[in-house]
């Protein structure tokens, strides 16, 4: 292993004791789980420090969750040893969250939190804690003022976790998240002031998935433009993917999925692109 | 703010056109449909693929950025449509 690898296992390493004396301080903690690499892990290092009563992961399940998150998320449950509570969340029945305005994530996260911090302390869990890392702060996040309005702590962030360095935690315990790319809810596909709909959030997330079955593995969405899919590949993967045979492949397979036009983003894929194209953040 | 919120349709389809000429004149014959701050390319068969190249995609998306757009996407027009799709407004 070289030498950037070893210094990278050990970093993350002390970070992992430092994450379990912050858990141990607590007690028990439920955590606001969903699948993603950050939460998976997160519930995994709790299990680990706090052993199974003392850790409750928490999914809230709405239309803005992809069924393929969710069927990892049980996974990695299944396989660590974690308990879990499903419940489920109503932020489309929420107009301030259905208009899609640049701080959608704040109502949606509002609704999530409110269900979950009185589940998790009916069972006994006062500490609610979330996979916020330290890469997450700083950026346009406004879900994360409603974690501080519930006082639900990010303790990967507080131990100053990076995402780099959950990975290696991860592939360290085996867990199947640790090369997943970053998955943002559906709901981020849509440019905001585009109302976010069930059928839209169906139609995303089918486009999605056909795309994965040609082989995609890496970080990639589907971005909604009315009429228009906007696919956003890995740029290293944008050569093979414009040749004729395999853009033709790409057209088709979103097109079954109901797009009526496909065009492929020549810039690739960049994590908030539609915060740029709404002048959110800068490119 | 993007440029984009605040500009009239005219402004936007001038930007687009000035877009597709400046792309035209590198090799990639355009009509360039604005939408906000993203500019959607419609190609004849056969011109999507010379933007494999990443030097030409890469100058390319800095035409685009001259012209206020932050995004830059080719339509992957069908087999033997693609001049239908060119011809949209």
């Amino acid at each position: 292993m070289s030498r950037i690898a070893d210094d990278l296992e050990q970093r993350a390493a002390e970070k992992e004791d430092a994450l379990a004396d912050w858990l141990r301080a607590r007690g028990r903690v439920a955590i606001g789980f969903s699948g993603g690499v950050d939460s998976a892990y997160l519930a995994v290092a709790a299990r680990r420090a706090l052993g199974a009563d003392n850790v409750l992961a928490i999914i809230g399940r709405s239309a803005s969750y992809p069924a393929e998150q969710w069927a990892t998320a049980r996974r990695v449950a299944d396989s660590f040893g974690v308990t879990v509570l499903e419940l489920d969340t109503d932020e489309m029945n929420d107009p301030r969250y259905a208009a899609n305005p640049a701080n959608r994530c704040y109502f949606c996260k509002t609704e999530l939190w409110e269900k979950l911090v009185p589940a998790a302390a009916e069972r006994g869990f006062e500490t609610v804690v979330d996979g916020t890392n330290a890469d997450d702060v700083g950026g346009y996040r406004p879900g994360m003022q409603a974690a501080d309005e519930h006082a639900v702590a990010s303790p990967l962030a507080e131990v100053g976790f990076t995402k780099e360095e959950i990975r290696a935690r991860s592939r360290a315990l085996g867990l199947p998240t640790w090369q997943q790319p970053a998955s943002p809810c559906l709901s981020s596909r849509l440019p905001y002031g585009t109302s976010v709909t069930p059928e839209r959030l169906r139609l995303i997330e089918r486009a999605e998935r056909a795309v994965r079955e040609l082989g995609v593995t890496g970080d990639m969405r589907v971005r909604y433009h009315d009429d228009v899919a906007r696919v956003e590949l890995a740029p290293d993967e944008l050569t093979t993917w414009l040749e004729a045979e395999r853009a033709e492949t790409l057209r088709a397979a979103v097109v079954s999925a109901g797009f009526p036009r496909v065009a492929l983003d020549l810039r690739g894929f960049r994590s908030g692109s539609l915060n740029v194209l709404h002048g959110v953040t800068t490119a | 703010m993007s440029i984009f919120t605040s500009m009239g349709q005219a402004e936007s389809r001038r930007r687009a056109d000035q877009l597709a000429a400046a792309l035209a004149g590198m090799g990639v014959p355009c009509k360039v449909e604005p939408r906000a701050a993203l500019a959607v390319l419609m190609v004849e068969s056969g011109v999507a693929q010379r933007l494999a190249d990443g030097e030409l995609r890469r100058a390319a998306l800095a035409l685009a950025r001259e012209q206020g757009f932050t995004h830059l996407a080719v339509e992957l027009a069908p087999p033997g449509g693609a001049d239908a799709a060119v011809s949209r407004p």
